[in-house]
């Protein structure tokens, strides 16, 4: 075995540093639950749009996913963090800058917010008419009915399309450090610049990724199939 | 107070683009009557009913639950406006209603759809609604099955749920779209049943159906719809016995062996 390849195999470095790594990965996760709650609300905004009586809302809903769903999530990153904060300084004639945090949020919640559009907007569509019919017989509300009858349906409908988004959308956290969020990458970085060795450093972080999105995800697919089952049949 | 019909069907019209379903239906039913409505398919039977309760807003005419006209009202002037959607949902609470599709909502548990409307839309105690919907449950015969979700379910079973789903509302009529259509022959007597009892116990209602055995056992008046139109009506002993019109005796020998 070639001193390289041994090097790069031997994790001890990686552990030396958990303190600091751990602390990227828990950036990593903050950045990914934030930015997940974004792309779930605003997709969800932008289905309802999709599908509303108003061609104009339509129209709206329909430019944003596909603007969304086209953008490269690095290009979104660095146009959100550099362009956007110059754009609004412009409108309201104050000097704007985004928090790193802030940016890689917007960033990736609606490159996502994109693809779960369609999720959400497939899921309701799917809703047979009749459910929707006996919920307004008994009289209640749309709002009401959108609330109780048709988004849990929705929910276990698109569960499995759902955990494959949440799961690109993790790995895309990592790109965060680009524009210096201190997230895992970004402290390997840190790390390397240091020791002078790459190698390892690298090997770990890429386990302890695949590792975490590994067992989340069948974790996940375990609890979900259980629960979507039950109304399935 | 007591000649106020509890449902007054008057001049309904309705169309579907060039396609003009109904053409001017109007006929009462009175409280604890049952009016069972016939015809063949395409004669406008589902669509009634879907007008009766505004799922399909009628193009004129209007429907009147004692008394009151569902889909307008007359306003401090004397104008008659139309009524918003919050106002329509307020009254069509009132009917109850079971589909040919059944329509169990199937992320909930069949005591969860039982419930569901009793809370959310009478905002009843769930406690309430609870003892309530398991009432229900026990007179369609499937408390039993109350933990169950639908789909676990025959469809006779689904269909009796259902039936209890709309009765937890205490609606003031209970209206049935072809209820037994989907249904095997073996499964339908068990949803036959139990509307049966509903109307021995009293209970108003409006049943557009094929099963021609109980139209005429059960019924109080029995309406013959052709192409959107009552083209007779009348006591099921008339309507059965001594069809008057050439397209009832035709209809009717249909479902004669």
């Amino acid at each position: 075995m070639s001193d390289a390849l041994k090097q790069s195999l031997d994790l001890s470095m990686f552990w030396e540093y958990r303190a600091i790594l751990l602390q990227g990965l828990i950036f990593n996760a903050l950045v990914f639950l934030c930015a997940a709650s974004v792309a779930l609300s605003v997709g969800l905004g932008a289905a309802l749009m999709r599908i509303n009586r108003f061609w104009p809302m339509r129209w709206i809903g329909t430019l944003h996913v596909e603007v969304f769903r086209n953008a490269p999530d690095y290009i979104m990153l660095v146009w959100v963090h550099f362009v956007l904060p110059l754009l609004i300084g412009m409108l309201i004639r104050r000097r704007v800058e985004f928090h790193p945090f802030v940016s890689a949020v917007i960033a990736l919640g609606f490159v996502y917010s994109g693809y779960f559009a369609e999720a959400f907007r497939a899921g309701i569509q799917a809703i047979p008419q009749g459910n929707l019919d006996a919920g307004r017989a008994f009289g209640m509300s749309e709002r009401l009915i959108l609330w109780r009858i048709t988004l849990p349906q929705v929910v276990r409908r698109m569960l499995p399309e759902a955990l494959n988004l949440f799961i690109s959308m993790f790995k895309a956290t990592t790109i965060v450090s680009l524009i210096a969020v201190p997230d895992l990458m970004y402290n390997v970085s840190m790390v390397i610049a240091q020791e002078m060795r790459p190698l390892p450093l690298y090997t770990g972080a890429a386990l302890t990724y695949f590792l975490i999105i590994f067992l989340l995800s069948v974790g996940v697919r375990h609890f979900s199939e259980r629960w979507r089952r039950k109304i399935l049949a | 107070m007591s000649d106020v019909p509890s449902i007054r069907i008057a001049d309904i019209h309705k169309s579907f683009g060039p396609l003009e379903v109904l053409r001017g239906v109007s006929f009462d039913v009175h409280r604890g009557a049952v009016v069972s409505v016939i015809g063949a398919s395409g004669s406008g039977k589902s669509t009634l009913l879907r007008c009766v309760n505004h799922l399909e807003p009628p193009d004129s005419g209007e429907i009147y639950i004692d008394g009151e006209p569902l889909g307008s009202r007359v306003d401090a002037r004397g104008q008659r406006k139309p009524r918003s959607l919050a106002e329509i949902n307020a009254m069509r609470r009132e009917l109850g209603v079971v589909f040919q599709q059944f329509n169990l909502w199937p992320h909930m548990t069949v005591l969860g759809n039982v419930i569901e409307a009793p809370i959310r839309v009478r905002k009843l105690p769930r406690k309430e609604a609870i003892a309530y919907g398991e009432e229900c449950l026990r007179r369609v015969k499937l408390i039993d099955k109350a933990g169950e979700y639908p789909a676990r379910l025959s469809g006779g079973q689904q269909q009796r749920a259902a039936i209890a789903r709309a009765l937890a509302m205490r609606p003031k009529a209970m209206l049935f779209d072809e209820a037994t259509s989907s249904l095997d022959p073996e499964l339908k007597d068990e949803v036959l049943g139990v509307m049966r009892e509903l109307a021995a116990d009293g209970t108003t209602m409006i049943v557009v159906t094929h099963e021609m055995s109980f139209a005429r056992e059960v019924s109080d008046r029995v309406i013959f719809l052709h192409e959107g139109r009552i083209e007779e009506e009348g006591p099921p002993a008339d309507i059965f016995g001594a069809p008057k019109s050439e397209r009832l005796r035709q209809f009717l020998s249909k479902y004669r062996k």
